[in-house]
């Protein structure tokens, strides 16, 4: 093999290379997993088992002061359909589609978050102050898309009730 | 020699011949009581339908024989209407229904997922086959039947007032709280996997349907989109969208129309 082919072949294997490379969180391979855990779900099964069934959605409150809020996006509304959060708190914001892609767009912030089918999008998030923020879906998503919104409410941090390890919380009562 | 009297202390042949059968039985004691704690401290899913719209749960749920499904719709006759339509107000009308949504309700009546004193003991006494069947005979029945047989449907139109709100609500939904419109979904726009069609349903059944969801009586809808959007609506909204449908008017060619 002359030097010509060998850095063909060289070049070739680089360039294939950043094709997984721009699409790392799409990879299922053990190693990532060893090292952040996995990001896979079933989008069509959500309901049965794993971190998204029902009683898991909403606000929940993380030992170290910080709260984790996971959400689905699906045609054509994110549910829990309103969800409450402390202020200046760090939130851990996970999120995944149950069919489509869509995209969180925090009105008045420069958050955007993308809900893809099948990988969960972590998301650290922290609104300083208090107020209520819209986030309209901001990928087109469909025949409803453009119906597609929510509401954050964040709350003064004392204002914020103490939950239970098990409680999840939504706008709506519990 | 302080090894000897120390064997001699704990009879140590005794030990070694027990110690890797101690051993396993310590750990596997400490595994079991793990995965009881396990059991006990966490809380049980809500699951709210074990459906899953895998390509094969779909195939499986459109293989049916409707000639055979013909034969079995004798039982629901009475209730349902011999051409689908039903004479009672509150029990919902099957003709030309999508067959994955007729067939999801089937089974989640079989799974006691969705609740119903006269359907949980029907649905029970049918094999996954006879619900198969079922639900390609009614998929396959017209929409428009004769007059005759179809006395209660359509219903009488509503005011022009609730007319508005529910053409408006069907078509454009409410951007302002969130609402999709109900015609991206249950049609004629557009349909998701297993969700009715809306435009020959008899109103009293619908708004039952909208009042169970949003008071999450019936609660077999997956991942919450009907429990969330029935309790945004209010009241009157409910009412006027179920006397939108109950009177035929989604039937109109190109959908619901917004009068000015």
């Amino acid at each position: 093999m002359n030097w010509r082919k060998l850095r063909t072949f060289i070049l070739t294997v680089l360039i294939l290379c950043l094709i997984p490379a721009t699409r790392y969180y799409q990879i299922d391979a053990p190693l990532l997993h060893w090292l952040h855990g996995s990001s896979r779900v079933n989008p069509l099964s959500l309901h049965l088992a794993g971190e998204f069934v029902e009683n898991n959605l909403g606000t929940q409150q993380d030992a170290d002061g910080s709260v984790t809020v996971r959400m689905i996006a699906q045609q054509y509304l994110f549910v829990p359909h309103c969800i409450m959060v402390p202020a200046g708190v760090p939130i851990h914001f996970r999120v995944t589609s149950a069919d489509a892609v869509h995209s969180l767009a925090f009105l008045g912030t420069n958050y955007l978050v993308q809900a893809l089918p099948g990988t969960v999008t972590e998301a650290q998030l922290n609104f300083p102050h208090p107020g209520d923020y819209t986030f309209p879906c901001r990928e087109f998503c469909g025949a409803g898309h453009y119906a597609m919104r929510s509401e954050l409410k964040v709350l003064p941090r004392e204002q914020f009730p103490a939950l239970a390890p098990d409680e999840r919380r939504n706008c709506a009562a519990k | 020699m302080r090894q000897n009297s120390s064997s001699a202390l704990l009879n140590r042949g005794l030990f070694r011949r027990l110690r890797i059968p101690a051993t396993a039985t310590l750990f596997i004691v400490m595994v079991m009581g793990a995965v009881l704690l396990q059991a006990r401290t966490d809380a049980p899913d809500r699951i709210p339908s074990y459906i899953e719209w895998t390509p094969e749960t779909i195939a499986a749920a459109s293989a049916g024989d409707a000639f055979r499904g013909s034969l079995l719709a004798k039982r629901c006759e009475h209730c349902h209407g011999s051409e689908g339509f039903s004479p009672f107000g509150a029990t919902p009308n099957l003709a030309g229904m999508n067959n994955l949504a007729l067939w999801k309700q089937l089974e989640d009546f079989h799974e006691h997922k969705r609740l119903s004193r006269v359907m949980e003991p029907i649905a029970d006494s049918l094999s996954p086959r006879d619900i198969t069947d079922l639900v390609a005979y009614y998929a396959a029945m017209p929409i428009f039947s004769d007059p005759q047989d179809n006395r209660i449907f359509p219903q009488t139109k509503p005011e022009s007032g609730h007319a508005a709100v529910a053409a408006r609500l069907i078509t454009f939904g409410d951007g302002e709280r969130g609402i999709p419109p109900c015609q991206a979904c249950h049609g004629p726009v557009a349909y998701r996997v297993g969700v009715p069609s809306l435009a020959t349903q008899n109103s009293d059944y619908l708004l039952n349907q909208l009042e169970a969801f949003a008071s999450h009586a019936r609660a077999n809808d997956i991942n919450e989109p009907m429990r969330t959007i029935a309790a945004l609506l209010s009241v009157d909204e409910r009412q006027a969208l179920a006397e939108y449908y109950g009177s035929g008017m989604g039937l109109e060619p190109g959908g619901a129309t917004v009068p000015k």
